[in-house]
């Protein structure tokens, strides 16, 4: 929603973070070296996949410069959801509906997290589920949407196996599994507990650094190729 | 506030709160905590300088850093995956200088030093890597105590006991419980009165009162007029059999039936040591010596006090033996013994001491019930032990290497008397040793074989052939016989054919170079990586040889210096020790290569048990995937001692 309809809604304008944020991305160039570019790798926990009714209860979060993984720059919050059902499959990330009761609101959490996105691309595994629930939550609470770009791991890595396939086989086999656990698995990367925000997003940015590396034997160069490699573009917001 | 997922939010403190930017990265804090040398920092230090570091990933093949080039900001460390590092010379040669695994690092000493990389360096697999910034590195490295020894490899006495102690905690299962203290008591602490001396004048008779009245088994005896000067022991035992006995007159001066001289023993040697001692000589008395002056007595009984299953035990089993089946069932007890001596923290050289002296005392036991049994032998001889056995360095597999030599005949019909009563001693010999579990030799390097049971002059003449000639079969010939020692009956022929052999081999030296020559053509292991041994070609092995590969450079190493330099000693650290002592190794490199056998033995020896508690027979083949990694970090270190024996051969003998 823009800030015209907004204004003739008679809503309040949009959050000052996310204004700094559309900053940000104004002259938004893809063609420099992927070395230059920050990325945030992020995980939500959902309470399910509805995407109108279900919430985020957990964000988790670890930035990388220059191709690097800087694990003690992480993001990790608890989100208290709106409607608490303690039916909801909150158990797989073992959290109990009385522990919610206890932690903020998204709207506190929030404006946290897209500082620390700052002028980073987003990364994560299906990544437009994450972008789905925190756009809406975002659109609730900040008026409006993340303007950071974002790169699909799963993608990415569907990209690198058809490509080695090619590499080696002539063909390829479809049918394998694209769950960060069993790639990581396949490409025997060291191992994070899952389901937890912050673990799987430090899984998947293992993942991450292991396809933009292990691609093209290390040739993509600039952030246009990997999109190109992965036709992973999904310009959100 | 820490808030990581693995915690899980708690009511009391709830999650969402505090600043999670700056929580301490798990990940990280737990390699760090298991890798050495962190694993010695505080928590506090620990998660400080994992909040620096970067994760990177290399593909394999990648080239991490160019010798000459590479400037150092961060120092690696391998979370997963492998890399290799060499240096190529002027002439595009390629030498291969080490594997590295999971918690090993790279760069350290550059950055230490200061300078650029100083070998190439490349994943050989997809390699993750925690990089830790040169600065915080430095960090450690001037503040933090064993970092800087840790990267520059001078070993803190407290490493290496780290070492010893995880081989003897992870590797051996504790048999029973009792509690040895032969290593951590000291002897002084076993001393409970202040020593008993009286002047060599005094009568036997004011002995005994004197023994009697304080309740002492012994008493000493001082030179008249000189009360610190100790010359001689009266026991219980001597009173019995020189005096009653033999009735004597009890008013007879004590120094007629005093034992001289009275063995010392430091206050601060540990009981083992004292046990040794008085196994190895006989003498069941010891005069505690502190700052030169003697404190006091220790006496077996002292110290068998200290200890159930003890070695002395044995011993004296042994010596009881009226039968030679009797001895059969005692050389399997060795084993259980020798466990209990390596949990309580016994090192390897003295362990292999102690086998030595049980298997010599066994010996010693079977062949005079021998020569009882078939009446004395026509000419005086020797009873040799070789290999291994001659070097004191047996473990629990000892094949058996001995031979006879006797006393060279003078008559043709004492030359048959003796070639049919040692033929028939050395088979029966044999038989019982093999009932005793010695296994016979399987290369007949045995008395039985009458080639092995010959007079001093042909052994004089086998020895000269051998250095004059020397090919393949002499050299290995070499290996086994010229570590010979006396193992029973008259040493002085033994002593002779060592003599002889000093001789020769001083006039040789082209035999030496032979040897020398063998000697370097078995090269060292260089690494491990993973679960696997590198040799310097770059091949893999599943199974380190460290007998052939890791001991025997150094046996070898010290038997040519030995030849060279006429030392008589056939034990390798006894003839380490006498080489340094006479200028002819350096004493860092005595100490070094002193270390690295040490350990090696150790190894060894917790290798074998553990085959040995499994019913398995016991080799020499070491599983690396068994190892800790401070376990293949100071076997690492033991291989590179073996190019530093090599070097000086080289320089000894510069046509090698």
């Amino acid at each position: 929603m823009g800030n015209f309809f907004r204004s003739l809604l008679g809503l309040p304008g949009p959050h000052p973070v996310l204004i700094d944020n559309r900053n940000l991305f104004e002259a938004f160039d893809q063609g420099r070296p992927l070395a230059h570019y920050s990325f945030v790798v992020c995980d939500t926990e959902l309470t399910g996949l509805n995407r109108r009714r279900d919430e985020i209860i957990s964000i988790g979060a670890v930035r990388i410069e220059g191709l690097q993984i800087l694990p003690g720059e992480t993001f990790h919050r608890y989100i208290r959801p709106r409607n608490i059902d303690p039916n909801q499959a909150t158990l797989i990330h073992r959290i109990t509906p009385e522990q919610l009761r206890g932690v903020p609101p998204v709207e506190e959490v929030l404006p946290g997290f897209v500082r620390f996105c700052g002028d980073a691309l987003i990364v994560g595994h299906f990544v437009d589920i994450d972008m789905h629930f925190l756009n809406r939550a975002a659109r609730r609470v900040l008026g409006g949407t993340l303007s950071n770009p974002s790169i699909d791991t799963m993608r990415l890595a569907r990209a690198y196996k058809e490509a080695r396939c090619r590499d080696y086989y002539g063909h390829c086999d479809q049918s394998m599994s694209y769950n960060l656990d069993e790639l990581s698995n396949e490409f025997h990367l060291p191992r994070f507990k899952p389901h937890d925000a912050l673990e799987d997003a430090l899984q998947t940015a293992y993942l991450f650094l292991f396809l933009v590396k292990k691609f093209r034997h290390g040739g993509i160069r600039t952030l246009r190729e990997l999109y190109r490699a992965g036709r992973t573009l999904g310009l959100v917001g | 506030m820490q808030l990581s997922g693995k915690k899980g939010p708690s009511p009391a403190q709830g999650p969402g709160r505090g600043v999670s930017q700056a929580a301490p990265p798990e990940v990280v804090v737990d390699f760090l905590r298991n890798i050495m040398p962190f694993n010695e920092l505080a928590e506090e230090k620990l998660r400080q300088i994992a909040r620096h570091v970067r994760v990177d990933f290399y593909p394999r093949g990648t080239r991490l850093l160019t010798a000459g080039e590479t400037e150092l900001t961060h120092l690696f460390l391998i979370q997963q995956g492998g890399v290799r590092s060499y240096i190529v010379d002027d002439e595009g040669e390629v030498t291969l200088k080490d594997y590295r695994g999971e918690g090993s690092s790279v760069g350290a000493l550059p950055i230490i030093r200061n300078t650029p990389a100083n070998l190439n360096v490349e994943t050989v697999e997809d390699t993750f890597c925690f990089l830790l910034p040169r600065e915080d590195f430095l960090d450690l490295i001037e503040n933090q105590p064993g970092f800087a020894q840790y990267y520059l490899k001078n070993f803190s006495e407290k490493i290496v006991n780290t070492a010893y102690t995880e081989l003897r905690r992870h590797r051996m299962g504790r048999r029973s419980d009792e509690d040895l203290l032969l290593f951590s008591l000291q002897v002084g602490d076993l001393v409970k009165q202040k020593p008993r001396a009286l002047p060599a004048d005094a009568t036997i008779q004011e002995a005994a009162r004197a023994m009697a009245e304080f309740r002492i088994g012994s008493i000493l005896v001082h030179r008249p007029g000189e009360s610190r000067e100790i010359i001689g022991i009266v026991t219980d035992r001597d009173l019995r059999n020189k005096v009653i006995a033999a009735g004597l007159d009890y008013s007879e001066p004590v120094a007629r039936i005093m034992s001289q001289p009275v063995i010392r023993v430091l206050s601060r040697a540990v009981c083992f040591d004292a046990l040794l001692t008085m196994m190895s000589s006989g003498i069941h008395h010891l005069a505690v010596e502190q700052k030169g002056q003697v404190v006091g007595v220790v006496t077996s009984h002292d110290i068998m006090l200290l200890q159930g299953n003890s070695p002395y035990l044995l011993f004296k089993e042994i010596g009881k033996q009226r039968t030679m089946d009797g001895l059969y069932p005692l050389s399997r007890r060795i084993p259980d013994m020798i466990r209990n001596l390596v949990i309580e923290g016994a090192k390897a050289s003295n362990i292999a001491r102690m086998i030595s002296i049980l298997n010599d005392h066994i010996l010693t036991r079977l062949l005079t019930l021998l020569e009882e049994e078939m009446g004395p032998p026509p000419l005086e001889y020797c009873w040799l032990l070789l290999g291994s056995e001659g070097r004191r360095e047996q473990t629990f597999k000892t094949d058996q290497d001995n031979a006879i030599i006797y006393a060279d005949p003078g008559s043709d019909s004492e030359r048959r008397a003796a070639e049919e009563y040692f033929g028939r001693f050395a088979r029966q010999a044999i038989d019982h040793l093999v009932k005793c579990g010695y296994p016979l030799c399987p290369g007949e390097i045995m008395a039985v074989n009458p080639r092995w049971c010959q007079p001093l002059s042909v052994w004089k003449e086998y020895f000269s052939s051998w250095v004059e000639t020397p090919e393949p079969r002499e050299l290995l010939n070499a290996t086994i016989f010229f570590d010979f020692r006396a193992g029973f009956g008259r040493t002085a022929l033994a002593d002779e054919l060592r003599a002889h052999l000093n001789r020769i081999t001083g006039r040789q030296e082209i035999y030496l170079l032979h040897m020398a020559r063998e000697c370097m053509a078995s090269r060292a292991p260089l690494s491990f990586f993973k679960n696997f041994i590198v040799e310097k070609n770059g091949e893999h092995r599943n199974k380190l040889d460290i007998k052939h590969q890791g001991l025997a450079p150094f046996v070898n190493f010290a038997r040519i210096l030995a030849l060279r330099h006429n030392v008589n000693e056939t034990n390798t650290l006894a003839r380490l020790h006498v080489l340094a002592d006479e200028g002819h190794i350096s004493g860092d490199l005595w100490s070094t290569a002193h270390a690295a056998y040490e350990m090696q033995m150790q190894l060894r020896i917790v290798h074998q048990l553990n085959q040995i508690d499994r019913g398995e027979e016991p080799d020499n083949y070491i599983d690396p995937g068994q190892l800790s990694d401070l376990e293949k970090r100071m076997l690492r270190d033991a291989f590179e001692v073996i190019d530093r024996l090599h070097a000086v051969l080289k320089l000894m003998f510069p046509v090698v």
